[in-house]
């Protein structure tokens, strides 16, 4: 019979032993803490929003108190400022982070501009809302669409710099010698070789920035503020799904309340998707 | 300060078929400078067409920093200088308005790691061609048949030149950036250590591929391999601590060197 | 840097190749001193014993091949030790036929059994091989020491020892002529006076060796002869 190896018989290392069952323990029962408030919420989330979910709340309009309706308007809101904020916010970020990570790798000014960065990107976002109703709704005149895409790009930007500078760097600096060596100037090796190693690292920024700014409320408050028509002028107040939830939880009328609960699960749900897929194409970028 | 031991007619003078040598790359009183710690003193030696000359030497003594001036790689980097002239044929590369990138071209460069581009197999050779040059699709396509075929590479990867460069095996990979250098036509071809991360069967096939190149190219090649720059090279250069201590051909260099520190190196003696 | 390489194994193959040359030098030399000292004393039984002996050389000279060619394969020798072991395998070529060359001369003196020449024949032979034995152990001093300079001595020395060998021949010649008796005895003899003479140019071709393995360059100079037993022919045959 054979025997295994053991160190029992020695206090030192039983005590060891205790310490790590100790420790896993711990551990263990912390994960199963934090999982199972998710698990809460997601469990009251679903079982509060899902019996609301219907083509209903993706054809109509929200209604007045009482009637039956949907969620068109916040959900179209909601689409194109997302859009337009990161049409505006993408270009400007991933520039700035090229200039991080390439041209000004060695420039003081980096990190002058790391750090305001890095500021920008844990600032308050109803800061962010005041500022651009300052700059904008009031200099308008008006709330408007536009301002509430404004203040969502100034969301953007940071996560893009960040992520588009973290990426960057990630690629090893023998490539670019390797480009550089058949005589590849700068700007070219940016553009084909740099970008296109970082390519899915840099999609995974900018995915996880529309995640981020899906949920944003308070500056939305400030900016686009709210219509409870459909509208699609941009240049006055329009429609969000986080402003809507707000507004609807708030109030005492059951039917609003169950429309708050299924825009919350959209939202949910919208983040969820987008964040498995920037997963799967980080994992992608892996393989290769 | 010791004196280099290099003197080029006398190289020329001992062996009968090195009376044609043509200079390519002439470095004179070259210094190099990482900020402030001189890391190259007074190097003077001269590379030639149709030869292949090895640089040898201890961790440390400044032959990869020497081959990385010649294409002004340093460049790319802050705080490093080179002072001096380095002339191919009649330029001198070190000048100040000197065009980098068309320099590049004509001075190619296979580094230690394999580097493919994260692209195809026939990108990675087409996307050096297209920057200098308008072809048809089938002109491109036979040039990257040439390029590839130059390198050893073709037979292998004919039938999956659309797969991606990092799916190739190591020595595979080296041959396609070798591939990729030659594509562009240079003139003068670097090898920084291009075997050390390779197998021996891979090592012995690029070293076949060098004595091949050697005919139309002016190649130099840093290698700490002692036998394979015995095998491949015509000229060895010794250098120690940033100096070049002793330069000659390589047949005199491993049986009877002048210096008793280029024999310590060699015969693995250095402490 | 060090006299020592970095692989203390390697120091340890090279010095045991030196010591196996300097043994067969040691025999070698034994061996021609027996080889004519029985000549010389009409000894059949210490000739007996010289050729049986050679056969130790010959197995020491398979042992330094054996060790060269592993020492090469192992180690990748540059310069001084590639020199060094190719010097080895040199040298253990020479020793080897020295060996050869003491063998046939005792092999003589058991042929010569009762037809014994003079002594005065044998001074001549004798002096040749005092020189000869004088080169070989200069030489492998030399070897030893790796003293260019002595090597070099012994290379330009041979020529004493040629001139010697001419002289015997002409002597043996005149014997002969004088009395068809003596011819069997004088010829065995001129074996022997040639087999030194080959000796001492195997001496000069080790000290070419020594100075090969110092210098890692040829000898440029032309090297003195002293043997005019050839010339003559070759002035007659009009060259």
């Amino acid at each position: 019979m054979a025997t295994m190896i053991s160190g029992a018989s020695s206090p030192l290392y039983a005590k060891r032993r205790r310490k790590n069952v100790i420790t896993m323990g711990l551990s263990y029962a912390a994960t199963a803490f934090g999982l199972s408030w998710l698990a809460l919420i997601l469990g009251v989330l679903f079982y509060e929003g899902f019996s609301g979910l219907s083509l209903r709340v993706f054809t109509e309009m929200t209604p007045p108190p009482g009637a039956a309706g949907g969620l068109l308007n916040p959900i179209m809101g909601s689409l194109v400022m997302t859009f337009l904020a990161v049409l505006f916010g993408t270009p400007l970020g991933i520039l700035a982070g090229t200039y991080l990570a390439e041209y000004g790798r060695y420039d003081k000014l980096s990190s002058v501009v790391r750090f305001i960065n890095d500021i920008l990107l844990s600032a308050p976002s109803i800061v962010i809302g005041l500022f651009v109703y300052e700059i904008m709704v009031a200099t308008m005149g008006h709330f408007s669409g536009w301002a509430g895409a404004v203040a969502l790009a100034v969301i953007v930007v940071p996560v893009v710099v960040r992520t588009t500078e973290d990426m960057l760097t990630l690629v090893p600096d023998t490539l670019r010698e390797a480009a550089a060596s058949i005589g590849l100037p700068r700007s070219l090796m940016i553009q084909k070789v740099a970008y296109r190693a970082a390519r899915a690292g840099m999609i995974t920024g900018v995915l996880l920035a529309i995640a981020r700014i899906s949920g944003e409320t308070a500056p939305l408050l400030f900016t686009a503020l709210n219509n409870q028509f459909w509208s699609t002028n941009m240049n006055a107040p329009v429609a969000s799904l986080p402003v809507v939830i707000f507004q609807f939880a708030l109030s005492p009328y059951e039917d609003w309340q169950s429309l708050a609960w299924t825009g919350a699960l959209i939202i949910t749900m919208a983040v969820l998707a987008l964040s498995i897929t920037a997963r799967f194409l980080g994992g992608q970028s892996k393989k290769s | 300060m010791s004196m280099a031991t290099f003197t080029v007619p006398t190289v020329a003078q001992q062996s009968g078929n090195n009376d044609d040598l043509v200079e390519k790359v002439t470095i004179k009183d070259l210094d190099f400078y990482y900020g402030d710690n001189r890391a190259l003193k007074n190097i003077n030696v001269s590379l030639y067409h149709g030869k292949v000359t090895a640089f040898i030497g201890p961790s440390g003594c400044g032959k990869s920093t020497l081959l990385r001036i010649l294409n002004r790689m340093y460049d790319l980097y802050p705080n490093q200088r080179a002072t001096g002239t380095v002339r191919l044929d009649n330029d001198d590369i070190l000048a100040p308005g000197q065009d980098l990138n068309l320099l590049r071209a004509k001075v190619g460069m296979v580094f230690q790691k394999p580097t493919p581009f994260p692209m195809t197999i026939y990108e990675n050779i087409a996307f050096g061609i297209r920057l200098y040059e308008k072809l048809s699709k089938s002109d491109l396509d036979s040039r990257v048949q040439q390029a590839l075929q130059r390198a050893a590479l073709w037979d292998e990867v004919k039938d999956k030149l659309d797969a991606n460069g990092l799916s190739l095996s190591g020595g595979q990979q080296q041959r396609l950036c070798i591939a990729r250098t030659v594509a562009v036509r240079p003139e003068v071809i670097l090898f920084d250590e291009p075997c050390s991360a390779l197998d021996p069967i891979s090592t012995a096939k690029i070293e076949e591929l060098i004595d091949e190149l050697k005919e139309d190219y002016t190649i130099a090649i840093v290698t700490h391999n002692m036998q394979q720059a015995a095998r491949v090279s015509d000229f060895t250069a010794f250098m120690y601590l940033g100096e070049l201590v002793e330069y000659g051909e390589t047949t005199r260099m491993f049986t009877a060197p002048s210096d008793r520190r280029t024999q310590d190196y060699i015969t693995g003696r250095f402490g | 840097m060090n006299e020592q390489h970095t692989a203390k194994a390697f120091d340890a193959d090279l010095q045991d190749l030196s010591r196996m040359v300097a043994e067969m030098g040691g025999l070698a030399e034994k061996l021609v001193a027996d080889a004519v000292d029985a000549l010389a004393k009409r000894d059949t039984t210490l000739a007996q014993r010289v050729t049986t002996s050679d056969a130790a050389i010959d197995a020491l000279q398979q042992e330094i091949e054996e060790k060269s060619v592993l020492t090469i394969a192992r180690r990748q020798p540059m310069a001084v030790d590639l020199r060094d072991i190719v010097g080895a395998l040199r040298l253990a070529n020479d020793l080897e036929r020295i060996g050869d060359l003491a063998k046939n001369i005792a092999k003589r003196v058991i042929a010569l059994n009762a037809e014994f020449p003079p002594p005065k024949l044998i001074r001549g032979v004798e002096h040749m091989t005092d020189l000869v034995l004088e080169q070989l152990k200069a030489v492998l001093d030399a070897y030893a020491r790796r003293d260019d300079a002595k090597g070099m001595a012994v290379w330009r020395g041979d020529e004493e020892i040629d001139a010697v060998c001419t002289s015997v021949f002409r002597e043996l010649l005149t014997y002969m002529m004088e009395d068809p008796r003596n011819i069997t005895f004088c010829i065995h003899l001129m074996f022997c006076a040639k087999n030194i003479e080959r000796m001492g140019d195997h001496a000069t071709n080790i000290a070419e060796t020594v100075h090969y393995i110092i210098d890692g360059n040829p000898i440029t100079e032309r090297r003195p002869k002293g043997d005019t037993t050839t010339i003559p022919a070759l002035s007659a045959a009009g060259k």
